[in-house]
């Protein structure tokens, strides 16, 4: 999937443009995104890989337009799916494309389910609203999804509340009513982080394999973690300060990170080599949401900074065939490009 | 989980020992006791049932037979020590004898169950309006947090909270009451004296317009809580995870403010039902003494100043009843709209 | 054992049980087997590390020798000895009352998870590290005033910040002031649960960095309990793979790590995900469904209903930790048949040279 012909052949289903979305915060405005731009192609598993503040999780609701407003509000930018653009929709028009075309799974599976519903009901809820159905036809089709997904005796547990669910069983079921509706994207926010180990390879594993069975959908997953993202993306985000500051394919971005905030993650991941030797850490704090500086937002903590940085910030780059980086020190070596 | 509640059954056993022996002792050593109501109640009777300022003086002057006294003293119980009164009191009870009150002469049982209807009338009524209003108020108060409507039906239903209801009661029927300035509902009263000739539907409006006042005074501080209530726990649950899933799921804002995060919201408030029966049932001695309703309230009350301890006990037992199985209710309630709720 | 190589604390035998109560007497009708009987040592100035799932019983392994379990659970159950080499002598600790815990409190310090709720946010930085010296000192308050500020300045934050409240300080500072307070009472063994998980992945090589350099500085002893195998790998001389109660696997962190025995210590080792997209997870073991609660744990061995290569023997009785080579201790007696495809789990991922 690296090469770069089929890379140009690559549909496009989703195109987000100059996103901006800001958060009033005791009457200052926190731009938790400023300019974020990027695709999502078809068949694709797209990672969006950041720390807190960077604005990753505010870019997933903003597709959604789940942005609670107040306080938030999305300022500006346009996301194109399906020919449209969702921010010029009214509400309608979003309730159908939510849960039927884009749909969205969270990070807290045993919140993100309401407790007192069947998980039969609140998975067949997703296409009874999107769809003309018989509600024992979405029954049946909640069987199907449900065992699709890996829940044992799917028919057996339709009529069990959440709380009779495990961690790893209650997100099963979130991709489930996630998937019901055949969506063409599904964007999961942390899928995996309150769960263990073994049962986060189990649902990276589920995902990629619904992936590869269904033509055409893409899945954006949002994650702290480049391990999950090594083990799962085919190309990778990584937002910092509200900004995309690297866009690769994942074997470029582990092979030639030209971000220093992207080397500076790679480089405080523990190794076998470095065992018990001090570890090359990022210096300083993320900082607060109001709190990032003007010009590049990594100048406060970047090694290589440079009078420039603090200035102004850098434009984002194409620095190879698909490879966009956003800083000054690489912008003299690629022509200025579009993501 | 049936353990849990035969458990909490059996515990209403010694709960209920408690208090009722608390207050039985109690009524053994507060002076002024039946005893000595009835011989002045004798006294009165043998001075022509002149009472008044005059009778003081007689008192010392007539001996109650001694034949009588102890035969009343045997009835209350008063010639045994007091754990052997208790005990008999409570073999009584058992067999459902509560004992005679000595001012109207009648069961007390009878006595009780003749005003239960009155003060339950209004207590439903009240408390199905508080609920009726306040529970789409809420509702209205979250949706619009922080706007105008919320801050003033906030400065309504709390200027309401913090009048008494009997004090409501008392503005309400001079404005309206008997024609100081309108004359739109009589002054008191559960039902005009000549009810029984009306014809159905002046039997209707006769006992609306005599409803209506004692009904907003009762419900008049139930609105700020349940309001309040309402509205935060309907506030609490729109922010929880899974009203943004219902949300990303394509869910109209209605289906999911109204189904999802309401259904949640209305645990708490379903389980302040089991809690309501005993206030349903309670009645209120203020406000029923404004509106002049013979109902539980004022009999409870009378009872306690004239000493009529028999119905004093038996207004208590059916009480603390009350009040033990409106826990025991509520408990029951949550189990049937929580499904997570399983008590072990 | 020569007094030189004394452990610091040892661990025999190590039950923690919280009853739970039912029935219309409120009798004892079961209990959670946290820990089942878990028995380890912990060298002056070493690393234990503890990984497990959740369920495990790690975290209270950690609460057991801190000795914080009565005071959440009064009614816990306790038995087996945790002896910690003291400079009075070798005491007992377990289940000791909260007064014969108070002169050996100061040897032992704990180390949070969440750096937001572990600290009170009515005390002032100052107010929550001088409180273990008020208990455990009696220096003066000038003095006590002088260590704050060296502490602060040692876990690398600055010493005018001891007059502010903990919600003025992102995770990683709040972290650092936790350990501050951990140093304070000049402890020989820190109990140190998750202390990174809920940092930022740019803060949580910070945090690391600072443990190790204080275990040199302090001859600290860390038993550190965590999820994340490489950081637990990174920091630790040995490391106890525990599930439902009891260790599976204990060895020194090569061997654990890289030559793991255990069928459930090699599906948590490949179930990691690799920071390397070449990395080849076809080897890994899938292990089927979750972790049984400790109210119901299967008979015989705790993992055998997820267990690839279980089998009938497997229910009978608990296995015990053996030695299967140079101190390498696995409770599973049948851990040298293969697993079929990647017999030993791929470790070759994270070597990405920094």
């Amino acid at each position: 999937m690296t090469d770069v012909t089929n890379k140009a052949a690559a549909e496009t289903v989703l195109e987000v443009r100059d996103l901006h979305t800001c958060f009033d915060i005791e009457g200052e405005s926190a731009w938790a995104v400023s300019g974020v731009s990027f695709d999502v192609h078809a068949d694709e598993f797209l990672g969006i890989v950041g720390e807190s503040g960077s604005g990753k999780s505010v870019t997933a609701l903003s597709i959604m337009r789940l942005i609670p407003d107040p306080p938030g509000k999305i300022a500006r930018g346009e996301i194109h799916f399906g020919g449209r653009d969702l921010l010029s929709l009214d509400y309608r028009e979003m309730h159908k494309v939510r849960g039927r075309e884009i749909a969205m799974i969270f990070q807290e599976p045993m919140t993100s389910l309401n407790p007192v519903f069947t998980i039969g009901m609140q998975v067949a809820e997703t296409l009874r609203h999107h769809e003309e159905i018989s509600a024992a036809e979405a029954r049946a089709r909640a069987v199907e999804v449900l065992t699709q997904v890996g829940i044992p005796d799917a028919a057996k547990r339709l009529d069990d509340y959440p709380h009779q669910f495990s961690g790893g069983m209650r997100q099963r079921v979130m991709i489930a009513m996630a998937l019901i509706c055949r969506p063409r994207i599904l964007i999961a926010d942390e899928p995996t982080t309150a769960l263990d180990v073994t049962i986060q390879a189990q649902i990276l594993d589920l995902m990629k394999e619904l992936l590869a069975s269904r033509r055409g959908s893409s899945v954006i997953l949002i994650t702290h973690d480049l391990a999950v993202v090594a083990e799962t993306c085919q190309r990778v985000i990584v937002m910092y300060g509200g900004k995309t500051q690297e866009i690769a394919d994942i074997e470029d971005l582990f092979d030639d990170p030209r971000h220093p905030y992207t080397r500076g993650l790679l480089d405080s991941i523990p190794t076998e080599q470095n065992k018990g030797k001090p570890l090359h850490a990022i210096p300083g704090n993320v900082p607060g949401i109001l709190s990032f500086p003007a010009g590049c937002k990594y100048c406060t903590r970047c090694p290589e900074v440079i009078e420039r940085c603090k200035i102004d910030g850098p434009p984002l780059v194409e620095v190879a065939p698909g490879h966009h980086v956003r800083c000054h020190l690489v912008e003299d070596q690629g022509a200025e490009g579009s993501p | 989980m049936s353990a849990y509640f035969l458990r909490r059954l059996l515990l209403l056993i010694p709960t209920f020992l408690g208090i009722t022996m608390l207050v039985f002792t109690v009524t053994r050593f507060v002076p002024g006791g039946p005893i000595e109501q009835m011989v002045m109640k004798m006294q009165m009777s043998s001075t022509g049932g002149e009472g008044g300022s005059g009778s003081g003086d007689m008192a010392t002057s007539v001996e109650l037979p001694s034949a009588v006294l102890a035969e009343l003293e045997k009835a209350y119980h008063f010639d045994k020590p007091i754990h052997q009164a208790y005990l008999l009191w409570l073999a009584d009870l058992v067999t459902l004898n509560l004992g005679k009150s000595y001012k109207y002469n009648i069961p007390v049982h009878e006595l009780i169950f003749s005003r239960f209807p009155v003060s339950i009338y209004f207590g439903l009524i009240g408390f199905t309006l508080a609920y009726l209003v306040c529970i789409p108020l809420g509702v209205l108060k979250a949706i619009r947090h922080g706007g105008v409507f919320d801050f003033a039906s906030s400065a309504t239903v709390f200027i309401g909270y913090s009048i008494p209801g009997w004090a409501l009661g008392g503005i309400l029927l001079v404005l309206f009451g008997g024609g100081s300035f309108w004359d739109l509902v009589p002054l008191g009263d559960f039902r005009s004296a000549n009810w029984e000739e009306l014809s159905t539907w002046g039997k209707v409006t006769d006992q609306l317009h005599h409803t209506l006042l004692p009904v907003l005074a009762y419900a008049v501080g139930s609105f700020a809580t349940l309001t309040v209530l309402m509205k935060n726990s309907l506030m609490e649950n729109l922010g929880q995870d899974y009203v943004r899933t219902a949300f990303a799921k394509g869910l109209p804002e209605r289906r999911v403010i109204m189904l999802h995060a309401l259904r949640n919201s209305l645990i708490p408030i379903c389980t302040g039902l089991g809690h309501a029966i005993s206030l349903i049932m309670a009645g209120s001695y203020l406000i029923e003494k404004v509106f002049n309703i013979d109902g539980i309230g004022y009999l409870g009350y009378t009872s306690i100043i004239e000493r009529d301890y028999a119905v004093v006990m038996g207004i208590l037992v059916i009480n603390t009843f009350l009040i033990l199985l409106g826990n025991i209710l509520s408990d029951v309630l949550y189990v049937l709209v929580d499904p997570r709720i399983r008590f072990s | 054992m020569s007094a030189d190589t004394r452990p610091l604390i040892s661990v025999r035998d190590l039950k923690v049980h919280f009853p739970v109560y039912g029935g219309i007497l409120r009798h004892q009708v079961g209990a959670v087997k946290a820990v089942d009987g878990v028995s380890f040592d912990l060298a002056p100035g070493k690393v234990l590390g503890l990984v497990g799932e959740s369920g495990s019983g790690k975290t209270t392994v950690g609460r057991a020798i801190a000795n914080l379990l009565r005071a959440t659970s009064p009614d816990v159950h306790l038995e087996g000895t945790i002896s910690l080499d003291t400079p009075s002598g070798v005491v007992d600790v377990n289940g000791l009352s909260r007064k014969a815990m108070m002169p050996h409190r100061s040897a032992v310090q704990m180390i949070f998870q969440d750096p937001y709720s572990s600290l009170n946010p009515r005390m002032t930085v100052q107010g929550l590290i001088q409180r273990p010296l008020d208990l455990h000192t009696d220096l003066t308050d000038a003095e006590k005033l002088d260590r704050v500020r060296a502490l602060l300045g040692r876990v690398g934050l600055q010493p005018e910040y001891a007059n502010r409240y903990p919600h003025e300080f992102s995770g990683g500072q709040r972290q650092r002031i936790g350990i501050a307070r951990a140093l304070a009472t000049q402890p020989s063994l820190i109990i140190a649960d998750e202390p990174v998980s809920a940092l930022d992945v740019s803060v949580q090589a910070q945090v690391i960095n600072l443990m190790l350099e204080l275990k040199e500085e302090f001859s600290l002893a860390y038993l550190f309990v965590a999820h994340d195998l490489s950081v637990v790998y990174h920091i630790s001389d040995r490391i106890a793979v525990m599930y439902l109660g009891n260790i599976v696997e204990l060895g020194d962190a090569d061997q654990v790590y890289r030559n793991a025995r255990h069928p459930y210590s090699r599906a948590l080792l490949s179930a990691v995900p690799v920071a390397d997209p070449r990395h080849d997870t076809s080897g890994r073991i899938q292990l089927e469904g979750d972790i049984p609660t400790p109210m119901a744990k299967p008979s015989g061995c705790g993992f055998r209903t997820r267990c690839p290569i279980a089998r009938e023997e497997c229910s009978l009785d608990i296995p015990i930790l053996t030695d299967c080579g140079e101190g390498h201790l696995v409770a599973c007696p049948f851990h040298d048949e293969a697993f079929g495809v990647g017999a030993t789990p791929a470790r070759e991922g994270n070597q990405r040279d920094s």
